[in-house]
């Protein structure tokens, strides 16, 4: 049980930068999500608090003691590995008990603990098996018994569903959160998945280029996004962004359709961010813009609508009986309490 | 013509040429197969049908062959040179294969160039230098001029089974609480095992065969079977019974070991060639 606290973290590869002077405070029992697409320097930030990857300047805290120095096995962090790291030759038994036989557990103590371990994660019939004759899903339950065996100050998790088929992963990601929630440890786990991060997070860490964007509740950075980065990377489909000014209270494209009353001054280059959900779909003429449909998507529990205005093209989702076709004309509405503003220079959010 | 008698065509003349193939590699061998059995008198004839006799194989053991000798000093000189060198192999290769060291790709080429240089050239400096610290003719100077030949082997091949090594699984080891040394031993070693057999066995071999250094450094004491196939000349030509015996003895080894890792021996040679 233990916060971990970065303070001005950085790794370099010669020029290459990977963490930039980073600082984050994870609380005790947080599960922390680090979110971000590939090279964005969150698995080097965790390899780092894992002890794997040494950096280059800055502090690392684990609780009370500062871990800098410390070789892996002495931080007393769990980590379960994107393709698993299991070791192949032992059994699943073998596996999961490593921990404790490598850190001198007495022998009566394993195999209690293994087996309330395996329980844990349903694998108790596999205990006698080998990792090759495991699914790929079993696999990773038998990388988490081995975290969850011990009780350690911090687990740390790279990508634990990304190996897993789709179906698969939503199973898994449930157990995950059921898990985390009962064992209350504190937890770092890096996904570039936003709907995992959404999902399992207390707070979450959007990272770009080893920069933090943003460090919030899932709610805050899907509803409260600081800049157009995590705006466009939260959310599935992403959230719109079309150019344009603010005039007289309302929002104009780059080719002058005036898209919606909005609460700020006169601006000449901003970028409008609007959600597909907060875009309402109606007959032609019901709406407030009138647009022929770009492209008619039916997903069964939703439908998308992509239209284009001035040079962007733009989602709206409508209701799951909707019906269209290509170039049919529907009217579109913004729901004015949920647009969002940004600066194209800095990319940062205009609070309204 | 159908397809499927094609096939069948195809698959004929392939069968025949492997047999080709095989027949013109094993001649040789079953020569000697059936020479070792032979008499004196035989010997110069290709009978297949003949009275089979052990009397060779007594003969190359006593005066004034005695190749239990030989023997002695081939299995000793190859079993410890495997000794020396699979451990120490297995070092660099994990160093080699784990760490980034300076120089590591310049150091891997210059282990793997000492191999282009040919024996021959080396070897007048190795019978100097050796006749300077009188290690000439002993077993200890054949170990340590072995150990010079299969390390290279044994590192590039051993290097290429770490290599196949999840380095996932080491992290996973290192986090769950193991020292390097832990991690080695309980970890990489177990998983290696079947390239360290077969580059132990890889080496043994090459060191068992051995013949140029072995004919130039020893000369009575530390004689080593190859070199003592060459006694085998009497006054009446070569001795191509005795001879025959003495090669199944140094091949029956061979024969038992490809055997043993029949299983991993491509796979070794690949993983350490091809990576």
């Amino acid at each position: 049980m233990a916060e971990v606290i970065l303070k001005n973290l950085t790794k370099r590869w010669g020029d290459f930068v990977g963490v930039d002077n980073q600082s984050l405070d994870i609380h005790d029992k947080e599960f922390l999500v680090l979110l971000g697409p590939s090279g964005c320097g969150k698995t080097t930030t965790m390899r780092m608090i894992a002890g794997l990857e040494e950096p280059t300047s800055g502090e690392i805290w684990i609780g009370e003691r500062k871990v800098n120095d410390d070789l892996p096995k002495d931080r007393d962090v769990a980590m379960v590995f994107q393709n698993y790291g299991l070791y192949p030759h032992m059994t699943i038994f073998d596996n999961i008990a490593y921990p404790l036989k490598v850190r001198g557990t007495p022998k009566a103590d394993i195999r209690p603990r293994v087996e309330r371990a395996a329980e844990q994660v349903e694998l108790t019939q596999f205990l006698g098996r080998k990792p090759k004759a495991l699914s790929g899903g079993q696999r990773q339950r038998v990388a988490l018994a081995r975290a969850i065996v011990r009780t350690p100050k911090v687990f740390l998790m790279d990508e634990p569903l990304s190996n897993l088929d789709a179906k698969l992963r939503v199973t898994m990601r449930a157990e995950l959160k059921h898990l985390s929630r009962e064992l209350k440890v504190t937890t770092v786990y890096v996904t570039h998945d936003q709907i995992e991060a959404m999902t399992l997070a207390d707070r979450v860490a959007v990272m770009k280029h080893g920069v933090i964007q943003q460090l919030g509740t899932p709610d805050e950075i899907y509803n409260d996004p600081a800049n157009l980065f995590v705006a466009g990377f939260i959310g599935s489909p992403a959230m719109n962004l079309v150019r344009g000014s603010v005039k007289d209270g309302h929002f104009i494209t780059v080719d002058g359709v005036r898209l919606s009353t909005i609460a700020s001054e006169d601006r000449n280059e901003v970028i409008l961010g609007v959600r597909a959900d907060d875009i309402n779909v109606h007959e032609a003429g019901a709406g407030d813009i009138d647009t022929p449909i770009y492209a008619f998507e039916n997903t069964g529990e939703a439908s998308f609508l992509t239209v284009v205005w001035g040079d962007q093209r733009v989602i709206a989702r409508g209701d799951r009986h909707l019906r269209k076709e290509q170039d049919d004309v529907v009217g579109l509405t913004l729901n004015p309490d949920h647009l969002y503003l940004f600066d194209p220079a800095t990319e940062r959010r205009i609070h309204l | 013509m159908t397809g499927k008698q094609r096939k069948q065509i195809w698959n004929a003349f392939q069968l025949t040429l492997i047999l080709i193939a095989t027949f013109i590699m094993l001649v040789p061998i079953v020569w000697i197969f059936l020479a070792a059995f032979k008499t004196h008198v035989d010997v110069y004839q290709l009978k297949l049908f003949f009275r089979p006799t052990l009397e060779n194989f007594g003969t190359v053991f006593d005066d004034p062959y005695r190749l239990g000798e030989k023997l002695y000093n081939s299995t000793i000189v190859a079993l410890v040179t495997v000794v020396f060198a699979i451990p120490i192999a297995t070092c660099a290769a994990y160093s080699f294969s784990r760490f980034r060291l300076r120089g590591e790709t310049t150091m891997l080429v210059m282990i793997l160039a000492t191999q282009f240089v040919p024996a021959v050239v080396i070897i007048l400096p190795f019978f100097v230098m050796f006749r300077d610290i009188g290690l000439l003719d002993t077993r200890l100077g054949l170990i340590l001029v072995n150990l010079a030949i299969v390390m290279p082997f044994a590192i590039w091949m051993i290097k290429g089974f770490i290599d196949g090594i999840p380095l996932d699984t080491e992290e996973a080891a290192m986090v769950d609480g193991s020292s390097r040394i832990q991690v080695i031993r309980n970890i990489v070693l177990p998983m290696a095992a079947p390239g360290l057999l077969t580059a132990a066995i890889f080496c043994f071999i090459i060191a068992w065969n051995e013949f140029l250094f072995a004919l130039i450094l020893t000369n009575k004491d530390a004689v080593t079977l190859p070199i003592g196939l060459a006694l085998f000349k009497g006054e009446e030509g070569d001795l191509w019974n005795l001879l025959s015996a003495a090669g199944i003895i140094i091949m029956a080894p061979m024969f038992v070991l490809a055997l043993i890792i029949r299983k991993y021996f491509v796979q070794g040679m690949t993983m350490g060639a091809v990576r």
